[in-house]
């Protein structure tokens, strides 16, 4: 529940700004040693792309590995921001206001990770943009669209384009902020971006509007990006364990559940490394995890299901993949590890209130919830292909590569640096948001009681 | 242009809620038990010679049709209808509370009463289990969600998970009319007032009742959810799923859900129309509830097309014969038509109706809406069962589908059943309001409570407390 | 006989799994004539090799009654293919000879096409192809050597039909039955692989597809291959599904 604090506008100012006008020593250093794995991840990019795919473990049954799994993981945590901040904002809940930046940066650079997966997994990636941008019109070539593989960057793009599009919305009275406390080089680009934001009436309803506006229409978009990435799979009938009808609900909340989880990790770095302990406050910990805790069991329902009418159907090859997924080695370790990790242990921490008010703990257990649906995407993606031959007999061929593994890592790496950047420069707590959040809530006098309230508009 | 534009804005321009006296609400409410009294006595009995003649076609047509499970489809049909509307109804009033919403708690009484359309479903069932083929069939295991289990399990779970929705549905109702008996035991008169003090079991109001109260609320609410979902998961899979070779379909049980949700708003935002208008409520439903439920209405509208579609893709693109076979029987063989007719009334009609922020926002606009997704679900239920029961068991171990069987049509017991199966349904939903206040009086205290119009600025608003 | 014309006939290919005897010559055939690369241990070990045609073998029964039993696999150029509709630039298409076309020159190397193929015959070329000094005058001209990054599979020995149609066409008369033929069925010394149009009524291929013990391989899949098997002739059993068979074993 959100307890009422009041915070001076000044003192908002001061501290929510920290990160740009009062650059706190550590960044400089964790800035150059993320640099460096960046670095490293490009060049084994660049490794794999000059030698070829032969470089990964890839084989004959298994064409899709680690990458693949990745690139559905960050596109599953960039539905972190759509939710938190336009579901959050039209189903109107309040805590949602400190949140809202950090998880709509995580959706963008989340998406720009997860695009380099599918480009750099192609066999001849120079090709690729071919069929991103058809520009051969001259010989009448075009993309099929009839392709899932079509629809994808089709998805992802819009989203990308949506999400950068409310992130700046969102971004740009803030801007006009910084612009008034900033000289020289900086002052010009905050200049530019502000947009002439001078926090008249008019550009605050345009900034309103303009954001319910992307919220809405964003929402589609937002169940379409997983589902699309989830029909990658569910239309191909030869692979068991594939075509399943649930998959675009199931990856979609499963999406949900791991990007939240990512913005509790992300809200509790904010905290410590930033010290914005006024800002972001146990009881915003205390409402995400009881938002996660029901995302996380209407996810498990899916898992259930999707588990359940895979054995329904009685087939000897599928029961021999789920056979093989659950209980032979080393599936079952990854499957117990994935059960426990993404539902068992965190939502079993949640369940009281001590632990979802403390952070530490919440940073832990958001960490493994996205341990364990990392997990899911692999055993999703690697199993069917690696047993579901009847006419060949390479089974199981699978093992990523240690450059595969790297690459992983930089992923992260790559993420966690751009944010840092993202940082240096502009607010990761949207200052207005904070200030209408105070101005937005009030006390009532009920009897004797005094409860938080409200202000709610009417029309 | 410019002026009229302004005029209509002010004459849409909604003033927050008044705030009734409280002593005012308990009299207003307590006196919709007694209004209209004939008028409902008439309809009542018209309800019990439809649900009489109703029961005699369901027995008649046992014994007339039960050696052939093919001609069934349209009471698993109407069973899926009623279970999905009456046991959705309640998860109006549970999920927004769990949520705390402020506009909900005057719709929660009314939404929990549907929970006695169960009665029906409960008895309109027990022919139809027996019509289910066996799990053993000519020694062999068929496909079910009950797999080694005894041959006897979807009979008794399905029984008893139906039994447990109409249960806790019941005690859900009870526990949050506590209150308002006790209400009734002090401010009614006559047999009214003595069941009021019988029911309201020694309600005082102390801090620990209302604490109790609320522990209950959000225990019950939460279980029936569950069961809810459990309950649409076992009779999606035994009742339609199981009874076509290869229909293997994860989604389906979650589709049966969500359009039970939907059909359970549907209902919830008809029968608040009918009782504003005819026990002149207008005071306390106000366009605020309409708006809040269509809004609801409108994201279940949508989410039926895409768990529809998430299926239809997959199947679609597929190909394999399992998957043609599949939207042969469902969707472009026997019932394409209902199929298409249904799809318009539950989808592209309401959809393109409830988009609208002005229709939203009225009274009028959402019932209308509500309707068509009614039709729509019916129409729904029947190109889902009645297919699904139309395939011999005969085919019933065949890997998939391989005669799409043909067109199954009601005879008159099926219509019989129908109408005598929904007034069943319906009659103790309104008899129900001669015992208690449609609209919870407590509820609709607290609501007025915890609401509290205030000028905001130079505009209106309202300050919504959030008590834990 | 009317003049052959490019586009006018269905190529299809009927396999006797009662002939085949497992001794692998349609593989090598395959190997040396569509030019691909030399599978070395390495590739093994890592399941990379590449074999257009494979023959799979089944151990049937209990010791001491064992049988092996053997299946020729190849790309079965279904008409209702799973690998087409899913490849995001038309690399694999279908023509009007019921060949299933992988187009090199488009092929991104998306391995979707892979994913979506029951049959596992469509391969990545996960290297630049290499072959020994002493072997790079074996190629053969009328193939395309493919690069890395790209798939490939079963052509029915493209170069084949159209120098064939070609001949024909020039020469003024129609294609004659068994006239053309793949690398693989040329080499199979039982003439288990029979391959030829299946538009003339009256080739071998048409008249063993009409047989008795032809069958489909997965035909839950739907895929109307234009590859089809003879069952095998078991004197001491009755006549069972192979594709059950093989769905069933593990």
């Amino acid at each position: 529940m959100q307890q009422r604090r009041d915070l001076n506008q000044v003192h908002t100012n001061k501290v929510l700004l920290n990160g740009q006008l009062n650059v706190p020593k550590w960044w400089a250093p964790t800035v150059a040693l993320l640099g460096i794995m960046v670095l490293i991840g490009f060049t084994a990019i660049g490794i794999m792309v000059n030698k070829g795919l032969g470089v990964t473990g890839l084989s004959r049954p298994v064409y899709w590995g680690l990458f693949i799994t990745t690139f559905v993981f960050w596109v599953g945590i960039s539905h972190a921001g759509i939710m938190i901040s336009a579901i959050l904002r039209l189903t109107q809940a309040e805590w949602r206001r400190p949140v809202t930046r950090a998880a709509e940066l995580l959706t963008v650079f989340s998406l720009l990770t997860a695009l380099f997966f599918p480009l750099m997994h192609a066999g001849r990636p120079w090709r690729i943009i071919y069929y991103i941008i058809p520009y051969d019109f001259s010989r009448g070539i075009y993309p099929n669209i009839r392709s899932p593989l079509i629809w994808d960057p089709v998805a992802i793009s819009t989203y990308l384009t949506g999400s950068t599009l409310f992130l700046y919305v969102a971004l740009i009275p803030d801007l006009g902020n910084l612009r008034d406390r900033t000289t020289g080089w900086k002052n010009a680009l905050y200049t530019i971006l502000a947009l002439g934001w001078r926090g008249n009436p008019r550009q605050w309803q345009m900034q309103t509007i303009g954001g319910i506006l992307l919220s809405a229409l964003m929402l589609p978009i937002f169940v379409s990006v997983h589902s699309i990435v989830s029909w990658d799979f569910a239309i191909i009938p030869s692979v068991e364990g594939w075509h399943s009808t649930i998959f675009a609900p199931y990856f979609v909340i499963g999406a949900v559940h791991s990007g939240v989880s990512a913005v509790v990790t992300m809200m509790a770095l904010m905290r410590w490394l930033w010290k914005w302990d006024d800002f972001i406050r146990p009881e915003h910990f205390d409402a995400l995890a009881r938002l996660l805790i029901v995302v996380a069991t209407a996810w498990l329902g899916f898992t259930f299901l999707e588990l359940i009418f895979a054995v329904y159907g009685l087939d000897a090859p599928e029961l021999a993949l789920r056979e093989m997924q659950i209980f032979h080695w080393p599936w079952n370790l990854l499957f117990i590890i994935f059960l426990f990790t993404g539902y068992i242990i965190p939502v079993g921490m949640w369940l009281f209130k001590s632990v979802r008010s403390n952070i530490a703990l919440m940073f832990w257990s958001s960490i493994l919830v996205n341990i364990g649906m990392w997990l899911e995407r692999y055993l999703i993606i690697v199993p069917g292909l690696a047993r579901k031959q009847p006419f060949v007999f390479t089974w199981e061929a699978y093992r990523p590569s240690g450059l595969e593994w790297l690459i992983l890592v930089w992923s992260f790496a790559w993420v966690t640096f751009l944010m840092l950047l993202f940082s240096r420069f502009f607010p990761l707590v949207p200052l207005f948001e904070q200030k209408e959040s105070q101005v937005f809530t009030d006390d009532v006098k009920i009897g004797r009681a005094k409860v938080p309230a409200i202000i709610r508009e009417i029309d | 242009m410019s002026k009229t534009d302004t005029n209509t804005h002010n004459k849409g321009h909604h003033l927050p809620p008044k705030n009734v006296p409280f002593n005012e609400i308990t009299k207003d409410l307590i006196a919709t038990t007694v209004t209209g009294s004939k008028k409902i006595k008439q309809i009542s009995i018209l309800l019990s010679i439809l649900s009489i003649i109703g029961i005699i076609a369901l027995i008649v047509k046992y014994f007339a049709d039960h050696d052939d499970s093919t001609k069934w489809g349209y009471v698993a049909a109407l069973i899926s209808f009623l279970l999905s509307v009456g046991g959705g109804a309640p998860m109006v009033g549970i999920a927004p509370v769990l949520a705390k919403a402020n506009w909900v708690r005057p719709v929660t009484r009314i939404s929990a009463i549907f929970s006695l359309t169960g009665v029906s479903t409960l008895i309109l069932i027990i022919p139809l289990m027996m019509m289910l083929p066996p799990l053993m069939v000519d020694g062999v295991r068929r496909r079910s969600i009950w797999f080694e289990g005894p041959i006897y399990s979807p009979h008794v779970w399905d029984y008893v998970a139906l039994m447990g929705l109409v249960l806790t549905g019941l005690a859900l109702f009870y526990s949050a009319a506590l209150p308002d008996f006790a209400a009734m035991r002090e401010h009614s008169s006559g047999w009214r007032k003595n069941l009021g003090k019988t029911l309201s079991r020694g309600w005082i109001g102390t801090d620990s009742q209302w604490r109790t109260l609320r522990m209950r609320i959000g225990m019950f609410g939460t279980f029936y959810f569950l069961i809810l979902i459990f309950v649409n998961f076992l009779f999606a899979t035994d009742f339609a799923m199981s009874m076509v070779p290869g229909w293997r379909d994860a989604i389906f049980p979650m589709y049966h859900a969500i359009t039970s949700l939907q059909g359970g708003v549907a209902i919830v935002v008809a029968s608040l129309w009918i009782i504003r208008k005819y026990f002149k409520l207008e005071k306390y439903i106000h366009v605020d509830q309409f708006w809040s439920l269509s809004r609801l209405l409108f994201a279940l509208t949508l989410l039926w097309i895409y768990f529809f579609y998430s299926a239809f893709i997959v199947f679609w693109y597929g190909r394999s014969a399992n998957d043609i076979a599949w939207i042969e029987l469902l969707i472009t063989g026997p019932m394409m038509w209902v199929f298409l007719t249904g799809a318009f009334f539950i989808w592209i009609a309401p959809w393109w109706w409830l988009i609208w922020n002005k229709v939203r926002r009225s009274v009028n606009g959402p019932i209308i809406g509500a309707i068509l997704i009614l039709i729509g679900l019916f129409l729904d239920r029947l190109r889902l069962f009645v297919t699904a029961w139309s395939v011999p068991t005969e085919s019933i171990h065949e890997k998939y589908l391989k005669i799409i069987p043909e067109l199954v049509l009601p005879n008159y017991l099926d219509i019989l059943i129908i109408i005598g199966g929904i007034s069943l349904a319906f009659l103790p939903v309104l008899l129900i309001s001669r015992v208690i206040p449609v609209l919870s009086i407590w509820e609709v205290q607290q609501f007025n409570l915890l609401a509290k119009p205030i000028k905001y600025m130079k505009t209106h608003g309202v300050l919504v407390a959030k008590p834990d | 006989m009317t003049t052959a014309e490019f586009g006018k006939q269905n190529w299809g290919m009927v396999v006797d799994i009662d002939k085949c005897t497992g001794c692998q010559a349609c593989v090598l055939a395959c190997q040396s004539e569509n030019n691909i690369p030399l599978n070395t241990q390495n590739r093994f070990e890592r399941a990379r090799a590449i074999s257009w045609i494979r023959v799979e073998r089944y151990w049937e029964g209990d010791f001491p009654d064992v049988h092996a039993r053997f299946i020729p696999i190849l790309c079965q150029q279904c008409e209702n293919a799973p690998c087409e509709p899913v490849c995001p630039v038309y690399a694999t298409y279908h023509n009007s000879e019921g060949l299933n076309i992988q187009v090199y020159n488009r092929c991104v190397g998306t391995r979707y096409c892979a994913n979506g193929c029951p049959f596992t015959v469509r391969f990545f070329n996960y290297w630049e192809p290499v072959w020994p000094d002493s072997l790079r005058n074996h190629l053969n001209p009328d193939v395309t050597v493919r690069s890395r990054g790209i798939m490939e599979k079963c052509s029915f020995c493209i170069q084949r039909i159209r120098r064939g149609v070609r001949t024909a066409n020039k020469e003024n008369r129609g294609i004659v039955d068994g006239e053309i033929q793949t690398a693989c069925s040329q080499a199979c010394p039982t003439s288990a692989l029979v391959f030829g149009d299946l538009n003339d009524k009256e080739s071998k291929v048409s008249k063993l597809k009409n047989d008795d013990r032809n069958y489909k391989l997965l035909p839950h899949l739907n895929l109307e291959q234009n590859v089809t098997y003879l069952a095998k002739v078991d004197p001491e059993k009755k006549i069972e599904s192979h594709s059950e068979e093989a769905i069933s074993h593990e």
